[in-house]
């Protein structure tokens, strides 16, 4: 795949942008659900995570193929008498842990940051360029 | 559009100017001339018109709620802009040529 549009540059810095807020999206719904016990099927929340696609084969944009949940196993703590406790008193909570969404938050900043510096560069770029016509 | 080669220019073309534009003489390539150049600029004008209405569009539906990714509007606005820079570039070169000609002495 070729890129001779002009404007292929923005558009791929653009697709980068708004993949990276997709993916903050997914971050936020598992930072905010890291203590809920009940999702409404009996299950403690799963965590979530965003699998990455390039638009086209080969060059090109990214987007968000699909959303995964995390299949890991829940986290077990001694909680007698909560609702959603088993015969033990044991009660499952999430499979979301907070450092690593930290960390996965970190991650989607900046690449959101390194999508912006791209598309400011290329506007920079053009404009050294224009300014050759003068 | 504009022809950069040196022995072709497409502001002189090879043969005699006869007003602006219109050439006569031995020039084959019917893409050169003045008049081609702000032509080609008129039309270019109407897709840099295209590409500002679609900005515009896109901001007012941005402010208006009825379109939530600001993403698009960005890519909108940041082509509009390019593109119009492009068009003004072009502009200042066409009428410096054609003050350049018109201010030689005869």
């Amino acid at each position: 795949m070729k890129i001779d549009n002009a404007f292929g540059t923005i558009d791929i810095a653009i697709s980068g942008l708004r993949a990276q807020r997709k993916n903050m999206k997914l971050i936020s719904s598992n930072v905010a659900n890291a203590q809920t016990t009940d999702t409404g099927n009996g299950e403690p929340y799963r965590r979530a995570e965003a699998i990455f696609k390039t638009d086209g084969n080969g060059l090109g944009g990214v987007s968000i193929d699909e959303i995964t949940t995390d299949m890991s196993d829940f986290q077990k703590i001694l909680k007698p008498g909560h609702p959603s406790a088993d015969a033990n008193g044991y009660v499952s909570m999430p499979n979301v842990h907070l450092p690593i969404e930290m960390m996965n938050l970190n991650v989607a900043s900046r690449t959101y940051q390194a999508n912006a510096a791209v598309l400011k560069r290329y506007q920079q770029m053009v404009e050294t360029t224009l300014e050759l016509l003068k | 559009m504009i022809n950069f080669n040196a022995n072709t220019s497409s502001v002189f073309p090879k043969g005699t100017l006869d007003g602006i534009g219109k050439v006569k003489g031995t020039n084959t390539n019917p893409t050169s001339g003045f008049s081609d150049s702000v032509k080609a600029a008129e039309k270019y004008l109407s897709k840099v018109d295209d590409h500002q209405q679609s900005s515009d569009l896109s901001i007012k539906d941005l402010l208006s709620g009825k379109n939530e990714d600001i993403a698009s509007t960005v890519s909108e606005v940041a082509k509009a802009d390019m593109s119009f820079k492009l068009l003004v570039g072009v502009r200042n070169k066409l009428i410096e040529a054609y003050k350049q000609t018109m201010n030689m002495p005869l």
